[in-house]
């Protein structure tokens, strides 16, 4: 036990007093928020004025409309159906600052009617193709005759590829349109308002407590953490890998076996590193958590309401156990690859597809959360390498038995001893065996010869 | 020494790695306070035994037993390893790195400071007890990883190669730090390539060839046995006489004399009449015991 600690203590200091722990503890926050915020504020940039566009009217109907449309963005619902359900379950405040994002990111125009007089449609095509070539123009539309039965439109352009002009090009001329055909039927305007607005869905929770406002916000932290887990694997699997050849590049190893069993000596390495991951990611955490209620704070008392969403305190136990299960289940996997192979290189790419494992976990997300109860959420949820999504998604969709959530644990908890055991094992042949890389078959008879 | 109880024993010790046989059959007895040469050469089988000795892998047959009991965890802290393949943190303060280590060996904290400082002073080392072991010479870092060894006080040492990468003074150096920790007391398991090293420090041998075991004994003994068939000589002229592959086995020239191992069957009367009737004027002339370094050749080569 002296001795685990001793090693525990070795790569826990060694490695928090480090310049490098210092500047990526303080860099950390600053990166995350230049790789969240900068790319939307990014896009929300277009550089230039207003993107000129002529409009060639062939009805004679639609320009006056088509052109409205165009100058005041519309802020209608029914153009936004393709968000769908997810968004809509989003709560109020997000859905507002997502409209928000989406104003920055419309274009605004300039438009232009070009009269069709007596030139044939070819004409008109040769002359502002000669003005967009000139740049004098930034693109055009030609609204054929018979749109309104028909549904078609032709757009040109210098740039085809801005698909966020094209879009708005086509879902202002489609509300163009239905209007007009609205119109045709005589169907008043604020008719169609009213007819076209959407249902609001409250979800209330039933459970062993009773009724509970859930707004969903459950089910996007646990997306949240299943990022913090990867994010954590991320960055420190590399660390846990580099530690468990450490010894062998340095050439240490004989003298620590001399000393200690090897089962220890890897679970000492393990927790070492994991502690100087959980000190890193507390101070995030607790920087990030004083930041919100800070900014909460802030916005309250200028009196803008925020309905923090309700988690009740055992969610976090849970979300805590679990984040601790997804770092450790595949911090050993880099335990057990570090101790297959000789260079840290070598081993980062072993242990990708591994990593790729806590994404599947992702993708069962989906079915458990239509059914969070069928044997198939059951079993993914016990299965350590997908439990930390699966059983955090089942926990928040609809919580089950806490038997089965402390099977889940125990079983992964199992598996994180188990796999450094092995590490353990085959480290302590494979290091023998001088410095060659390892196939399978050899590996698996070190684990029987160790 | 029958009587003391010895400090390691082997008996027949059998060890494969797959289908080669890395140490087979192998028994030998280290008596207390005594230096042991474990020598041989490359391949031979020495560090396969000495990890079965610190416990780093399990024979697969034959027993080893060390103060009188079988291997266990509390019994490694007993001995002090220098491994052949030896490194230190690169990046950690020799300080520190020794102060883990004996944390490791389980010595005592408060201890373990007033040790490492008497040691770094004992090797020159006080100025570099704060600095990173990356910035020290190999020769330094050897050192650094000798009193890692050597720093919880072992009843049994056991140095793999301790002397290669030094130089002359430090070799001198070494060697009189091995002799004080055997005046102390300690058992010491030496192997070594060099055999006037061995020669001066050890006073049992083994050695193995091709996994097992070819001789051993008291290093006196040995050499006794080995005949006195060895001649030291000094002459001018009487050419070709010691090319004779009748009379002489091999021929060793350093700069003003001539060591030859007489071939078998030949005795040192025969050489001297032979040289004397071609003429040679003889200036030296001298029985030598053979030196471990023609004794190891010569064993190494009957074994073929």
């Amino acid at each position: 036990m002296k001795k685990f600690l001793a090693v525990v203590k070795r790569e826990y200091v060694q490695r928090v007093r480090t310049k490098f722990f210092v500047v990526a503890t303080v860099l950390g926050p600053v990166m995350m928020v230049l790789f969240t915020v900068a790319p939307a504020f990014m896009a929300g940039i277009k550089a230039g004025g207003p993107t000129r566009v002529a409009v060639v009217d062939q009805s004679g109907k639609l320009y006056q409309r088509f052109e409205e449309a165009l100058l005041n963005s519309r802020d209608e619902e029914t153009e936004r159906d393709q968000q769908g359900a997810a968004a809509a379950q989003v709560n109020s405040n997000q859905q507002e600052r997502m409209k928000q994002a989406g104003k920055l990111g419309e274009a605004n125009f300039d438009v232009e009617q070009i009269e069709v007089g007596n030139n044939s449609l070819d004409q008109i095509k040769a002359q502002l193709n000669e003005r967009v070539r000139k740049g004098q123009l930034d693109a055009y539309v030609i609204i054929p005759e018979n749109i309104l039965s028909d549904g078609k439109a032709e757009f040109y352009g210098r740039n085809t590829g801005d698909i966020f002009t094209r879009e708005t090009v086509k879902s202002r001329l489609s509300s163009a349109v239905r209007d007009e055909r609205l119109a045709a039927e005589h169907i008043a305007q604020n008719v169609v308002k009213e007819i076209n607005r959407r249902v609001e869905l409250t979800s209330t929770r039933v459970s062993e407590r009773g009724e509970e406002k859930d707004s969903g916000s459950g089910f996007y932290m646990v997306f949240g953490f299943g990022f913090l887990i990867y994010l954590s694997v991320l960055l420190y699997g590399q660390v846990v890998l580099g530690a468990v050849i450490e010894e062998k590049e340095t050439r240490i190893a004989e003298i620590l076996f001399s000393s200690m069993r090897s089962f220890p000596l890897m679970m000492g390495k393990l927790i070492g590193v994991s502690l100087v991951a959980l000190t890193q990611l507390t101070i995030w955490v607790l920087t990030f958590v004083a930041f919100s209620l800070f900014g909460v704070g802030m916005l309250a008392a200028r009196g803008v309401p925020i309905n923090l969403p309700h988690i009740p305190p055992i969610m976090f136990a849970y979300f805590g156990l679990y984040f601790l299960l997804g770092y450790f289940i595949y911090a050993t996997v880099y335990a057990l690859i570090g101790s297959m192979v000789t260079t840290t290189q070598e081993g980062g790419q072993l242990a990708m597809p591994v990593v790729l494992m806590l994404v599947a976990g992702f993708y069962f997300a989906f079915p458990i959360i239509r059914s969070p109860n069928s044997s198939m959420a059951f079993w993914a949820s016990m299965f350590p390498f997908f439990a930390p999504i699966t059983m955090l998604v089942r926990i928040v969709t609809e919580t089950p038995p806490l038997w089965q959530i402390a099977l889940s644990l125990a079983i992964g908890f199992t598996t994180v001893v188990f796999l450094i055991w092995l590490a353990s094992r085959i480290y302590r042949v494979g290091m023998l065996m001088t410095g060659k890389k390892a196939s399978i078959p050899e590996v698996w008879r070190w684990v029987r010869q160790a | 020494m029958e009587n003391i109880s010895p400090t390691l024993v082997l008996e027949n010790v059998t060890k494969s790695f797959g289908d080669f046989k890395a140490v087979s059959d192998l028994s030998i007895t280290v008596g207390p306070g005594r230096v042991f040469g474990l020598i041989g050469p490359n391949g031979a089988g020495k560090t396969t035994t000495i990890r079965m000795i610190v416990n780093i892998i399990a024979p697969d047959s034959g027993r080893i037993e060390l103060f009188g009991k079988s291997m266990t965890t509390a019994l490694q802290d007993r001995i002090g390893y220098l491994p052949e393949e030896r490194g230190l943190y690169r990046k950690m303060k020799i300080g520190e790195q020794l102060k883990f280590f004996a944390e490791l060996k389980d010595v005592d904290n408060q201890k373990s400071d007033e040790l490492i400082d008497r040691w770094l002073l004992k090797f020159q080392l006080s100025d570099w007890k704060e600095k990173r072991s990356k910035e020290l010479s190999k020769g330094m870092q050897q050192k650094v990883q000798f009193i890692a060894a050597v720093i919880h006080d072992p009843d049994l040492l056991i140095l793999d190669e301790p002397f290669s990468g030094l130089d002359p003074v430090n070799v001198e150096l070494m060697k009189q730090i091995i002799l004080e920790q055997k005046s102390t007391g300690k058992t010491i398991i030496l192997s070594t390539h060099q055999m006037e090293i061995a020669e001066d420090l050890c006073d049992d041998i083994c050695m193995i060839d091709k996994s097992q075991k070819v001789l051993d004994g008291r290093l006196r003994e040995i050499k006794r046995s080995f005949g006195r068939n060895a001649v030291a000589l000094r002459y001018d002229g009487g050419d070709g006489v010691i090319d004779d592959p009748h009379l002489v086995a091999t021929v060793k020239e350093t700069n003003d004399e001539i060591e030859v191992l007489l071939a078998p069957g030949t005795s040192a009367q025969t050489l001297l009449h032979r040289l004397v009737d071609s003429g040679a004027n003889v200036s030296k002339f001298e029985l030598v015991e053979p030196s471990l370094h023609d004794i190891f050749i010569e064993k190494v080569r009957e074994n073929g």
